[in-house]
């Protein structure tokens, strides 16, 4: 599906944030996920879902993505 | 994405205003305490990232990357008159979160190239909490610098601050800023739980 990720279209596989965390190699520590303007503690990723058109923004220390 | 910047009053002290965050909802707090000594900050720090830590929270310092990497906080932030962003990813690595105060596009473009991970743009207006000279920007400084990182392909999160107020954040969130940065504004309410609950409900798209 077709999400916006850091303001940027992009095409992904996963359906939740779990998922999308290990489709994008997400690391372990100095990261921080917010879809439509709300953070996403790491333990609720498993429980949340990411529907089509999500705005999702991805602060991450490794360099990429 | 709602930044907590800690603060004091009479009523509340530094631990007190991330506490009222966190109870409000609010996932990512930075800890600012200019004028005090890594000694004072420490004890301070330590607390706050462990009650971050409980509630999976996000927990950045204002400068003092030392004390980041001795805690082990998730990153730190930069003020221009702080550490360069180069340096610091030198000392911290590439497993801590570094933040950036831009005023203009230029500024975030340099950040982009010394390895920032987010942007905190501003002054959105005149504030009294931070004696800087930089000029406002407002709502079309905001949309001048998206439009720029845009056409330059620099996708960075970016957050808006200085002197924002609940009712600026529908605009500014508009422009496609992707979140706000805020400190006395929640501490001034009469129930500052209730006022960061509500605040973070005016994000939601």
């Amino acid at each position: 599906m077709d999400i916006k990720l850091n303001n940027k279209k992009t095409s992904i596989a996963s359906c939740t944030l779990q998922e999308l965390a290990q489709e994008m190699s997400l690391p372990e520590k100095g990261i921080a996920v917010a879809i439509n303007n709300q953070m996403i503690p790491r333990t609720e990723w498993i429980n949340t879902p990411i529907t089509e058109g999500a705005d999702i923004v991805i602060i991450k220390a490794a360099c990429g993505g | 994405m709602l930044q907590f910047i800690s603060h004091y009053t009479e009523q509340y002290s530094y631990l007190d205003s991330i506490r009222i965050a966190l109870q409000g909802g609010c996932r990512w707090i930075q800890l600012r305490m200019k004028d005090a000594s890594n000694d004072e900050v420490r004890p301070i720090a330590i607390e706050a990232l462990q009650m971050c830590k409980n509630v999976g929270a996000t927990f950045i310092i204002d400068d003092r990357v030392e004390l980041v990497k001795e805690i082990g906080a998730d990153g730190v932030h930069l003020g221009k008159n702080d550490m360069p962003i180069n340096e610091a990813r030198k000392v911290l690595g590439e497993s801590f979160i570094i933040g950036g105060t831009a005023n203009t596009f230029e500024d975030v473009k340099a950040h982009y190239e010394a390895s920032a991970n987010y942007i905190g743009c501003g002054p959105f207006r005149f504030t009294t909490t931070k004696k800087n000279l930089s000029p406002v920007l407002g709502l079309d400084g905001y949309r001048n610098i998206i439009n720029q990182m845009r056409d330059a392909d620099i996708h960075l999160p970016i957050i808006a601050i200085g002197g924002i107020t609940a009712e600026d954040i529908p605009a500014i969130i508009q422009t496609g800023i992707n979140g706000i940065a805020l400190s006395s504004t929640i501490l001034r309410a009469a129930n500052p739980i209730e006022e960061m609950k509500r605040i973070i409900n005016i994000t939601k798209p």
